[in-house]
C-alpha cells in the first residue's frame, strides 16, 4: 500500500471526455507505462437516519468499493470516520434498509485503465453518474512509501510529466494525518471528495441550464 | 482389596472401670477395682454355705459324706461341740481335697512301682492273638471300600470344581469379547448398524474428505466379527482372540511409497531412494492381531490417497517437461538427465519378496532430509484440508485460509491476497525439493573435486548449518597455504536455490549461475587464477615493492578458454620488474636494468651512462625449478632475492 493522490483533470478544450482520456492513456504509454488491466471505484449513497425528522440536515453514508482491494468495502461519512469491512457489509446495508435508504440515483463510479510504471501505479478513469460521463479522475500511487508528506514532491514531479499543465495541490487528507502513515481509507476519502464535487457541479450546471 | 479408599477403623477398649464421678474440669474418677482379697470376699459372700448340694448324685454323696462326716462328727462332737455338720461350709471342699489326695497317693505309688521295681512290677495283660484278627481278604475289601468312599467324595468335589471352572472360563470368554471390543473402540471408530458392527479406518476425521478427497471416496469401513469357531475341548491357541476384523479386499496387505531420484547421465551421481510410510510392524507382546491388521490397512489407504493426489496434480499442472503417470508410478524430470520417480508399492497377502529390492541401501543413498520433508509435506497436506473447516470460525467467514478473513478489513490488494493463498500443489513442492537437493549435492561435488584436484590456491567451503528446504548457502574461500592473512581477497558467498546458484563476490559483484555444473567449475577456476594475482599485489605491499599496473582482465597474450587472464607488474625499489600472468599457467618475467645483464654486447651507441639504467627485455623465470611450496611462496622468494640489499 502506497501513497495515493487522486485528482480531477479538466476536459481538454474542444474535446470530449473520452478523447481526453485517450490522450492521457497514450501519453502514459509513451512514457513507458505498462497497462495492467482495468480498475473501478464506485460510490453509493445512503440516507442515514429516518427522514421524518425535520430541521435536521440529512446525513449521508457513502459505501464505496475499490477494485484495488477486491475483498473490501469502505463505508464513510463526509469528513468523518471511515470503516473498512468485508463484502458482507453490503448485505448488511440491505438488511438495514429501514434505517439506511439507498439513494440509487446518486451512484457514481469511475472506470478506466490501470497502468504500472516502475514504482508508480496510475489509473485514469472516467467518472460517470447515471451513465453519463461527468469528469476524468486520475489516481497516482507511489507504492514503496507509506509516509504521505515524504513523497509528495516526488508525486508532484511525476504528475507534472504527463498531466497537461495542471497539477493538483496537496490533498487535504495529507494534512490531517497525525502519524503521517497513509492508509487505503484516505484514498477513498479523496475519491469521495472528488465525487461530491462532481455532483455539485452537475447540480450547478443542471440548475444553470434551466 | 482393589481400589477403594482405606477406611480407618478405630478400636477402643471398652471401659473396664466404671466411672464414679466426673469432675468439673472433665477428669473422670474411676471406681477402683477390687483387690484380690476383696474380690474373694465378695464371691464368698455369694456362696450360700448353709444350703446343701442341689443335685441327686451330690445329694447322695453329700448324704454319704454327711453320714460319714456325721460319724466322725459324732466322734468329734464329743471332742468339740462347736462343729455342726449342717453348718460346716467347707465340707465339699474338704472331701474333694481328700479324694485328690487319695488319687495323688495312688499315682505316687504307681510311679514308684514303675520306677523302682523293688517290691512290685508292672506286667502287661497278655492279649489273645486270635481274638479280633480278621482274614486279609476281608481287610483288603474293607480298605477298598473305605478308599472307594473317600475317592467318591473327592471325585464329587472335583467335578463340582471342574464345572465351576468351566463356567468361569465360558464367562470369561464371553467377557473377553466385550473387553476386546471395548479396547477396539478406544482406538478405532465403531458404530453399530442393525446387528453388525462397522468401523471406519479412513482419514476422514483428519481432513482428507474435503475438496481433494472428493476424488478418492474410499469408505474405509471394516467389520467386526466374533470369533466363535473355537473348540472348548481343544487347547486354546496362544494368539487366540475372540474378535476378528474383516477389512475391504483392496486394502489388504501392506503398501508404501517409494521416492527415488536417479541419474540418467554419467556425470551426476544417483541420489538415492527413500521409502515412505514403510513400517515393519513388529507385533509387540500384547498387541492384538486386529490392531496390526487395521493399522496396515490404514497405511495402505493413506498411501493410495496420497498417490491419487499426486497423480492428479501430475496430470493437471503444466511444466516444461510433462510428467508421466504410468499405472502406479509418476515419473518426472526436474532437470535434464535427472529422473524423479514416485511409485506406490503395494504387496498383498503373504507373498514375500516379489520384486522388492532388499533393504540394503547404502547410508549415502538415504536422503534423510528429503524423507523428513516429505513426511512433513504429507502431514501438512492433511492438516491444510482440515484446518479450513475447523471450528471455531465466524459464521460469516469464507472457507479457506484464516488470514484471508483479514483481507477485507485490512484492504489487502491483489498482490497480498495472492501471497496468502497457497497455490503450490504437493507434487510441485516435492519436485522443488528434489531439484534443490540435487543442485546442492552437485555443487558440493564440484567444489570438492576442484579442491582435491588443484593444490596451489586452496579452496575452502564452509556450509551453513541452517538451511531452508529450497535454499542452502555456502561460503567459499580461496587462499594460499601459509599466506591466509594477506591474501583474503577472494571470498564468495554462494546461495543455492531451486534452479540457480547466486554468487556474491567480496567486491560486491552478484553473479547468477545456472544449474550447469560446468559454469560453476569455470567460474571457480577463473577466481582461483585471479587470486594468484591478487596475492602478488598484497605481497608486494608487504615486501615493499610498488605495484605499477594491475589488471584483472588483460587483453594481451593468448586467449584463455575460461575467463580472462590477469596480470600484475611490480617494481622493486631499485628498479627490477616482475610481471606475471597466471591462468593457463603462471608466467613470471623479470626485467633487469641494462647494466646488470651480463650477456650484453658492448656497443658504442650508448653515449651517456644513464642509458645503462634502462630496462632490458624480459626474461622468463623457470617457474617449475623455483623453490617453494606454492605460487605465493615462490613469488616471495623471488622478490626477496631481487630486493637490493641496502
Amino acid at each position: 500500500m502506497g501513497v495515493t493522490c487522486v485528482s480531477q483533470v479538466p476536459v481538454a478544450e474542444g474535446k470530449s471526455v473520452q478523447q481526453t482520456v485517450e490522450m492521457l492513456n497514450r501519453k502514459l504509454e509513451q512514457l513507458g507505462a505498462v497497462k495492467q488491466g482495468n480498475f473501478c471505484v464506485d460510490c453509493e449513497t445512503y440516507h442515514a437516519g429516518a427522514i421524518g425528522n425535520p430541521g435536521q440536515p440529512p446525513k449521508f453514508l457513502y459505501v464505496m468499493h475499490n477494485s484495488e482491494a477486491p475483498l473490501s468495502c469502505f463505508a464513510l461519512f463526509e469528513n468523518g470516520p471511515c470503516l473498512v469491512a468485508d463484502p458482507n457489509f453490503d448485505v448488511l446495508m440491505i438488511k438495514l434498509k429501514s434505517y439506511f435508504q439507498n439513494a440509487k440515483s446518486n451512484k457514481v463510479e469511475s472506470r478506466g485503465a490501470r497502468y504500472q510504471y516502475c514504482d508508480f501505479l496510475v489509473k485514469v478513469g472516467t467518472a460517470t453518474m447515471a451513465s453519463s460521463a461527468r469528469g476524468i479522475t486520475v489516481e497516482v500511487e507511489y507504492c514503496p512509501c507509506v509516509t504521505a508528506n515524504d513523497c509528495w514532491n516526488l508525486l508532484m514531479e511525476f504528475m507534472q510529466s504527463f498531466l497537461p499543465s495542471h497539477v493538483p495541490g496537496v490533498p487535504s487528507v495529507f494534512g490531517v494525518k497525525t502519524d503521517g502513515v497513509y492508509s487505503p481509507s484516505d484514498t477513498m476519502a479523496q475519491y469521495l471528495e472528488l465525487f461530491s464535487k462532481l455532483r455539485k457541479q452537475q447540480a450547478a450546471t443542471g440548475s444553470g441550464m434551466r | 482389596m482393589s481400589g477403594g479408599p482405606m477406611v480407618q477403623i478405630s478400636i477402643e477398649s471398652a471401659c473396664e472401670k466404671q466411672v464414679q464421678e466426673v469432675a468439673l474440669d472433665g477428669t473422670e474418677t474411676y471406681v477402683q477395682p477390687l483387690s484380690m482379697s476383696q474380690n474373694l470376699a465378695k464371691l464368698a459372700q455369694l456362696i450360700d454355705f448353709g444350703q446343701g448340694s442341689a443335685s441327686e448324685d451330690e445329694g447322695g454323696e453329700g448324704e454319704a459324706r454327711g453320714q460319714e462326716w456325721g460319724k466322725q462328727e459324732q466322734e468329734e462332737d464329743e471332742a468339740t461341740v462347736k462343729f455342726q455338720p449342717s453348718l460346716w461350709p467347707w465340707d465339699s471342699v474338704r472331701n474333694n481335697l481328700r479324694s485328690a489326695l487319695t488319687e495323688m497317693c495312688v499315682l505316687y505309688d504307681v510311679l514308684s512301682v514303675v520306677k523302682e521295681k523293688k517290691y512290685m512290677t508292672l506286667d502287661p495283660v497278655s492279649q489273645d492273638s486270635t481274638v479280633g484278627k480278621t482274614p486279609p481278604v476281608l481287610q483288603l475289601l474293607g480298605k477298598k471300600k473305605s478308599l472307594a468312599t473317600a475317592a467318591q467324595l473327592l471325585l464329587k468335589g472335583a467335578e463340582k470344581l471342574n464345572k465351576s471352572v468351566a463356567e468361569n472360563q465360558e464367562n470369561r470368554r464371553q467377557r473377553d469379547f466385550n473387553s476386546e471390543l471395548l479396547r477396539l473402540r478406544s482406538q478405532w471408530k465403531l458404530r453399530k448398524i442393525s446387528d453388525k458392527i462397522l468401523g471406519d479406518l479412513s482419514y476422514r476425521s483428519a481432513g482428507s474428505n474435503s475438496l481433494q478427497g472428493r476424488f478418492f471416496p474410499h469408505q474405509g469401513t471394516f467389520e467386526v466379527i466374533k470369533n466363535t469357531d473355537i473348540d472348548l475341548d481343544k487347547k486354546i491357541p496362544e494368539d487366540y482372540c475372540p474378535l476378528d476384523v474383516q477389512i475391504p479386499s483392496d486394502l489388504e496387505g501392506s503398501a508404501y511409497i517409494k521416492v527415488s531420484i536417479q541419474k540418467q547421465a554419467p556425470d551426476i551421481g544417483d541420489l538415492g531412494t527413500i521409502n515412505l510410510f514403510r513400517r515393519q510392524l513388529k507385533p509387540k507382546s500384547g498387541t492384538q492381531p486386529w490392531h496390526l491388521k487395521l493399522e496396515a490397512a490404514q497405511n495402505v489407504l493413506l498411501c493410495k490417497e496420497i498417490f491419487a493426489q499426486l497423480s492428479r496434480e501430475a496430470v493437471q499442472i503444466k511444466s516444461q517437461i510433462p510428467h508421466i503417470v504410468v499405472k502406479n508410478q509418476i515419473i518426472s524430470q526436474p532437470f535434464p538427465g535427472l529422473q524423479l520417480s514416485i511409485s506406490l508399492c503395494h504387496s498383498t497377502g503373504d507373498k514375500k519378496n516379489q520384486k522388492s529390492t532388499p533393504d540394503k541401501n547404502k547410508p549415502d543413498d538415504h536422503l534423510y532430509v528429503l524423507e523428513h520433508n516429505l513426511h512433513q509435506l504429507m502431514r501438512e497436506f492433511h492438516k491444510q484440508t482440515l484446518s479450513s473447516v475447523v471450528m471455531p470460525h465466524p459464521a460469516s467467514a469464507p472457507f479457506g485460509n484464516k488470514r484471508m478473513r483479514l483481507a477485507g478489513p485490512m484492504a489487502y490488494d491483489k498482490a497480498e491476497i495472492t501471497s496468502l493463498q497457497q497455490s503450490e500443489g504437493l507434487l510441485e513442492k516435492i519436485i522443488k525439493q528434489a531439484k534443490h537437493i540435487f543442485l546442492r549435492s552437485r555443487t558440493a561435488r564440484t567444489i570438492d573435486s576442484l579442491a582435491s584436484r588443484i593444490e596451489d590456491p586452496q579452496i575452502q567451503a564452509h556450509w551453513s548449518n541452517i538451511n531452508d528446504v529450497y535454499e542452502s548457502s555456502v561460503k567459499v574461500l580461496i587462499t594460499s597455504q601459509g599466506y591466509e592473512q594477506i591474501c583474503k581477497s577472494i571470498q564468495l558467498q554462494l546461495t543455492i536455490g531451486v534452479e540457480q546458484i547466486r554468487v556474491v563476490h567480496r567486491d560486491g559483484r552478484v553473479i547468477t549461475l545456472s544449474h550447469q555444473e560446468q559454469e560453476l567449475q569455470d567460474f571457480l577456476l577463473s577466481q582461483m587464477s585471479q587470486h594468484q594475482v591478487h596475492a602478488v599485489q598484497q605481497l608486494a605491499k608487504v615486501m615493499g615493492w610498488h605495484v605499477l599496473s594491475f589488471s584483472n582482465h588483460v587483453g594481451l597474450g593468448s586467449v584463455e578458454s575460461i575467463g580472462n587472464a590477469s596480470a600484475i607488474t611490480v617494481a622493486s625499489s631499485n628498479g627490477e620488474y616482475s610481471r606475471n600472468g597466471p591462468e593457463s599457467g603462471c608466467k613470471v618475467m623479470v626485467q633487469f636494468p641494462r647494466n646488470q645483464c651480463k650477456d650484453l654486447l658492448k656497443s658504442d651507441v650508448i653515449q651517456d651512462n644513464k642509458w645503462n639504467y634502462l630496462r632490458w627485455p624480459h626474461k622468463e623465470v623457470h617457474w617449475s625449478k623455483m623453490e617453494g611450496r606454492n605460487f605465493v611462496y615462490k613469488m616471495e622468494l623471488l622478490m626477496a632475492a631481487l630486493t637490493p640489499c641496502p
